[in-house]
């Protein structure tokens, strides 16, 4: 199970993370550069002193001071102490042979190669000889690298000196000058990314959070040109919505008096009718056709609301609403409740409950509402006995337009509108309406509410 | 004019005026019919106008300016005939001194009550008319009444919804303090509004207020019980 490494998400995580990245590249390359330069001052460095060593020792022979097989930086083998488990370093033979032939010293064959302490020991320095002595330390044990030569007589000629295999001070060097560059560089990177991303952070708040009904408060144009462009954009974008649902209402209010002046104009001639059956049929079609309108033209404008929340009592509120269902004469019970103090839009909420009623009363000719108050919820209950809705069709009768014809009474009138409104309203108010089938027959509708 | 009370019916509309004006005359008015706002202040100033029907949505000066108009030049009532039943319409048409309103498609029967309301209220129906009945907000003992929302807010700022029927009752025993109202005159004050709220007793809607209002609905405070007369409130009322 490999955990998944964390990646950043944020623009300024991620700018950094790629900037980490070609700086890490980039400090490989250097570094792989670096190396080789090194390692061919080190062979030159290692192979020269060495090459002239020979030639001192040489000279010094023939001179008559011969060579030692165990003192002295050049000795004398009789055979070649390189070992095949000795890593052998070809380029430093080639380079020690050429230099060996500069300096005119003839020979029949050069070998190189690095040998661990247990394959070659190193004699100590003279200082390490005398730290041995003052401080009883042993000497590091190093790795060995042995240059020997056969001389055309075929004797061996050894010059040893210790090598450090790794550089480790130049690898703590190069990682020190790569998190001192991390610093300089990445600092400068997290602070640009935050200086864009702040104001991007911003917008997006401002995009989630725009409300149409409020008024367009334009975002201040903060950071670099191309994000206070999109900032720009998006203040003209909002100022274009708004103006946009503005034209909407503007067109909702001009259809409503347009069709509103009709059917007044009708509902003024029909006073003059004679038959008063007739007459109250008439009325009775006009003033469904209004409501309907009414419902149209609310259901239009939901989601901007312009009466603002208020402090409310829900009890006082939904009794207000019974008691003038029972002033018209209809048949609504409600128990009456504790006050129940809460922040919502009052007319519309009075209009979902008043939808809700008199659908129950329009079905059912009698309603019972009851207001439960919850720890963190507030529900209204309005319940009928009228012949229900069948349990799969429960969610389709909020579809705008939906009536359903099979159990519900197409004569009663009335299209679907009112419950689509009432949950449009309850919706906006963070809340929900749920129909359930009523143990023993009938339908209760609940609109729960956040307190 | 003698008895027959003289109506002025402006609204650009002639589908709605002219059968509007065939009605009110069957009941009894005299009426003269204006199209626009310049015609209904030639025929203003042409007649002796009892009661103006002012349509507010009109091409031109709309109803709303001819009703400050008649309002600065005399207290001719006005009832205005508004298409919207949004309560901006109202708050400002009442502020603008209106005495009352209807909502197209209305009906003319409850159109021809409340000219009939508002007028025997203007000849001087006792001390009980009052100017721009509507307009502003009421303070008592620790409430207030909102009249633009049709609101009434307690001292936590908390809006206690009333029906139409209480509305109507407190708003009238609001507006005349320290005054007794007999039942008659409740139901006369109350009627003219929404046509079918008063149907229920007085008594009843009294009943239901002072639960809502008092603090102890058993010994009321506030509105009180005149004995052998009707109701009144007995506290004092500041206009906001």
């Amino acid at each position: 199970m490999t955990r998944r490494l964390p990646w950043p998400r944020s623009l300024a995580g991620q700018m950094a993370l790629l900037v980490a990245l070609a700086l890490f590249v980039a400090q490989a390359f250097n570094l792989a550069l670096i190396l080789r330069d090194r390692t061919a001052f080190r062979v030159a460095q290692a192979t020269r002193p060495a090459a002239v060593q020979i030639a001192d020792a040489l000279d010094r022979e023939a001179q008559g001071r011969p060579l030692s097989q165990d003192r002295g930086r050049v000795r004398i083998a009789v055979a070649s102490p390189l070992t095949p488990a000795m890593r052998d370093q070809p380029d430093l033979a080639h380079e020690l042979a050429s230099q060996l032939a500069e300096l005119g010293v003839p020979v029949r064959h050069v070998a190189v190669a690095l040998a661990s302490p247990d394959q070659y020991a190193l004699r100590p320095t003279r200082i390490e000889r005398r730290m041995m002595a003052r401080d009883g330390v042993a000497p590091q044990r190093r790795d060995a690298l042995v240059m020997t030569v056969q001389q055309p007589s075929g004797r061996w000629l050894v010059v040893a000196s210790p090598w450090s295999r790794n550089d480790s001070r130049l690898f703590w060097r190069l990682l020190a000058q790569t998190l001192i560059l991390y610093g300089a560089v990445l600092l400068p990177v997290l602070w640009i990314a935050r200086r864009i991303s702040r104001p991007l952070r911003e917008l997006a708040a401002a995009a989630r959070g725009y409300s149409p009904s409020s008024a367009p408060v334009p975002l201040a144009e903060n950071g670099p040109p191309d994000v206070k462009a999109v900032i720009a954009a998006f203040n003209a974008l909002r100022l274009r919505v708004t103006a946009m649902l503005d034209e909407k209402d503007r067109m909702l209010g001009a259809i409503g008096h347009d069709l509103r002046t009709p059917l007044a104009a009708l509902r003024v001639r029909v006073e003059s009718v004679e038959d008063d059956t007739d007459r109250a049929r008439m009325v009775e079609t006009i003033a469904e056709m209004n409501r309907t309108l009414d419902d149209i033209l609310s259901l239009a404008r939901m989601g901007r609301p312009s009466e603002p929340p208020t402090e409310v009592d829900l009890a006082a509120l939904v009794d207000a609403v019974v008691e003038d269902f029972r002033d018209l004469g209809a048949a609504v019970t409600f128990e009456e409740a504790e006050r129940l103090r809460m922040r919502l839009r009052p007319s519309l909420i009075r209009r979902a409950i008043r939808n809700l009623i008199e659908n129950a009363v329009k079905y059912a000719g009698a309603a019972e509402v009851t207001l439960e108050a919850g720890e963190r919820h507030a529900a209204i209950h309005v319940a009928d006995r009228g012949p229900g809705i069948p349990q799969e069709r429960l969610d389709d009768v909020f579809d705008p337009f939906i009536r359903l014809e099979t159990s519900r009474n197409r004569d009663t009138g009335g299209i679907g509108l009112g419950l689509a409104l009432a949950r449009s309203i309850v919706r906006e108010a963070g809340g929900e309406i749920v129909l359930s089938a009523r143990d023993g027959g009938g339908l209760c509708a609940t609109i729960t509410l956040p307190r | 004019m003698g008895d027959t009370p003289h109506l002025l019916l402006v609204d650009d509309e002639r589908s709605i005026r002219e059968p509007l004006a065939v009605y009110l005359t069957k009941q009894g008015f005299r009426v003269t019919q204006a199209g626009d706002a310049e015609s209904a202040r030639t025929r203003l100033a042409a007649y002796a106008i009892d009661l103006i029907v002012l349509d507010i949505m009109m091409p031109g000066e709309d109803g709303l300016s001819l009703c400050r108009h008649i309002r600065a030049n005399g207290d001719t009532p006005v009832i205005l005939l508004t298409a919207r039943s949004e309560e901006t319409d109202r708050i400002v048409g009442l502020e603008m001194g209106a005495d009352d309103y209807v909502v197209k498609p209305f009906s003319p029967r409850e159109l021809s009550a409340r000219i009939k309301t508002v007028l025997r209220r203007a000849a001087g129906g006792g001390g009980l008319r009052q100017h721009a009945p509507e307009s502003g907000s009421y303070a008592f003992a620790g409430w207030v009444l909102k009249t633009g929302e049709r609101a009434l807010v307690d001292r936590e700022g908390v809006s206690v919804a009333l029906s139409t029927g209480e509305y109507n009752l407190l708003l009238a025993l609001v507006q005349r303090p320290r005054q007794v109202l007999t039942r008659d005159q409740l139901l006369d004050l109350t009627q003219g509004r929404e046509a079918a709220a008063f149907d229920r007793a007085i008594d009843n809607q009294v009943s239901r207020l002072r639960r809502k209002i008092e603090a102890d609905p058993k010994s009321p405070e506030i509105i009180k019980t005149v004995w052998g007369g009707g109701y009144a409130l007995s506290t004092d009322v500041t206009r906001l």
